[in-house]
């Protein structure tokens, strides 16, 4: 229990740390009593420019991690296996390649992005799904299937953009991910997605929960499986398409935060998806910040970053299991 | 319950139950038994709702199963799997709990009746001093006692166990077995179990079924089914039966 409290107060502390030192440093640095000053007076010019240009970065920043973290965790839930991640199994490159599809052909539907890229998703979920399923969802197949759907889904978004240049997409924004140049209008998008789809998973809790049980022990029970299974699974495409959109892909986040938050808050969904979510928000500021300080003027995009500790990382899990 | 020619096939081809047509009687302890293979779990599972049957009826109360919502028909009938993972980072009452889901809406808190069922199960099962432990760290017998007390939260009339002894060392077989009578006795549950010992099906129940080949070879109380006859043509076996004072029947097989 105390442990529970003391990690909460630990990574709070550490995301308020963080943000002010990432809204602090950069191209343009400041004190802290000098930024809080700076924050209240208008007219500033280089508070103008922080504020239209690092807070919108810094906010997609936090909500794409804590909606990875918990599309993580919910896929881990629903398919009962602890290596599910959206962007290693696909998830988040079927979302950016419909997406990217889309809007190549019918730019006019831009304002739809989001329902496109979680159709692409749902997709790209539904096949890991159904690959895996007469396996009962072993870990490693998942993983393999997962693999090669992603594999497939970034190899069409690839040969997309090489033969359609001139079809004036910004590849880069789609392939990899990069925080840059975030404008106020995307973290309006993912705020209200993010929200939305982070809710609803806090009051999936209790469903989660109960998939620890076999299917034919939670049916015995009276609990609709497969219904509790697609909503749930609805929810992380939903989390991890609006990732996908503002912030491009990003793997390994899905994996690498809810293993840690099960090791210090336990696997009670009820303390452990919040949890995620501000452990998640934190790694992904962290990792962005990081990124754009360290080699500055120059970046390490934040997926680029959360892929050289999450390679190691899903190596180590792979050799436990 | 009854059914009426239930035919259950899981691949189409051999049916694994052929025609069964039996009722389970109300208060009772039934036993299914005979060799592996011969559609015992299936029919187990077919009372449970977890397998469809391909033709025939089953119903609880003059009522087919196929009509009862899944928490309603979890309020009429709880069913113990042979085999279950065991969940990581649970504690025995959090599992108990699970089994208050059919009497809950979606984000209903525990309410007095919630607790009072899952104490009541937790004492009947002998797992009030280890409510908190976690589930991972109890020997088998005690991991069996745990679903049971999970499927008794759910306060259902009928209580099903698929092989409750299996993987048990004889001493939690006793156990297991003196506590199902208890739940039958004290508490006037039905139960319908599979059991793979003869010996243990003639001592704990009022009604056996004997199956081989998706058939019901015979069924009634455990004198008139368990004899040489039928011992002979369900297993293969020939066997003499001895009466002692203190058990009174048993079985012994001879050979083959």
């Amino acid at each position: 229990m105390t442990k529970r409290i003391v990690s909460y107060a630990v990574v709070a502390v550490l995301l308020i740390v963080t943000i002010v030192y990432s809204a602090t440093t950069g191209s343009i640095k400041m004190g802290f009593f000098e930024f809080l000053g700076a924050l209240f007076e208008p007219g500033n010019s280089q508070m103008e420019a922080i504020r239209d240009l690092r807070f919108p970065r810094m906010i997609v920043a936090l909500f794409a991690g804590a909606a990875l973290s918990v599309s993580g965790v919910l896929l881990q839930s629903v398919m009962r296996n602890p290596l599910a991640d959206a962007g290693i199994i696909g998830i988040s490159s079927g979302a950016a390649f419909v997406q990217l599809f889309i809007i190549s052909f019918f730019p006019a539907l831009f304002f739809m992005t989001p329902l496109f890229a979680f159709m692409g998703g749902a997709f790209a979920c539904f096949l890991v799904f159904a690959l895996s399923w007469r396996s009962g969802l072993s870990p490693l197949k998942l993983i393999l299937v997962g693999i090669a759907i992603n594999a497939m889904f970034t190899g069409l978004t690839e040969a997309f953009i090489s033969f359609g240049g001139s079809l004036n997409v910004s590849a880069s924004s789609v392939i990899g991910s990069n925080l840059t140049m975030r404008t106020w209008s995307d973290v309006s998008t993912i705020a209200t997605y993010g929200t939305i789809g982070l809710i609803l998973s806090f009051v999936l809790y209790s469903w989660c929960n109960l998939l620890v049980l076999q299917d034919k022990t939670a049916k015995s029970i009276g609990f609709h499986v497969t219904r509790a299974r697609l909503i749930i699974a609805a929810v992380a495409v939903l989390l991890a398409a609006i990732s996908v959109v503002v912030a491009g892909v990003i793997s390994f986040v899905g994996l690498l935060v809810p293993h840690i938050a099960r090791r210090l808050v336990g696997y009670d969904h009820k303390v452990l998806i919040p949890f995620t979510a501000l452990l998640g928000a934190l790694i992904i500021l962290l990792a962005d910040t990081i990124g754009r300080t360290i080699v500055s003027p120059l970046e390490i995009p934040a997926s680029t970053i959360m892929a050289i500790i999450g390679g190691p990382f899903l190596i180590f899990l792979l050799r436990k299991e | 319950m009854e059914m009426k020619s239930i035919i259950v096939s899981h691949d189409n081809k051999t049916n694994h139950l052929d025609g069964v047509t039996t009722t389970i009687p109300k208060g009772e302890i039934t036993t299914i038994i005979g060799p592996n293979g011969c559609g015992k779990s299936t029919l187990l599972s077919v009372l449970s709702r977890n397998n469809m049957p391909k033709s025939g009826s089953a119903s609880l109360e003059n009522r087919d199963l196929v009509m009862y919502k899944p928490k309603e028909f979890a309020k009429k009938l709880a069913i113990v799997y042979q085999q279950n993972d065991v969940p990581k980072d649970l504690t025995i009452e959090k599992l108990v709990s699970f089994g208050r889901l059919p009497h809950k809406t979606m984000l209903q808190r525990n309410q007095e009746e919630d607790h009072q069922a899952i104490d009541w199960a937790l004492s009947v099962t002998n797992l009030v001093e280890k409510r908190h432990n976690d589930l991972e760290a109890l020997s088998g017998g005690e991991r069996q006692r745990v679903w049971i007390a999970m499927a008794l939260a759910q306060q259902s009339e009928i209580l099903c166990l698929d092989e409750p002894t299996t993987y048990l060392d004889i001493y939690y077989q006793i156990e297991l077995l003196e506590l199902v009578k208890s739940l039958n006795e004290e508490y006037g549950l039905t139960i319908v179990m599979v059991l793979h010992d003869i010996n243990q099906a003639i001592r704990y129940s009022d009604q056996i079924i004997m199956m081989k080949d998706g058939q019901i070879i015979a069924e009634g109380p455990p004198r008139e089914v368990i004899t040489k006859d039928v011992i002979k043509k369900v297993y293969g076996v020939n066997a003499i039966f001895k009466e002692d004072d203190e058990i009174g029947l048993y079985m012994m097989s001879l050979g083959i």
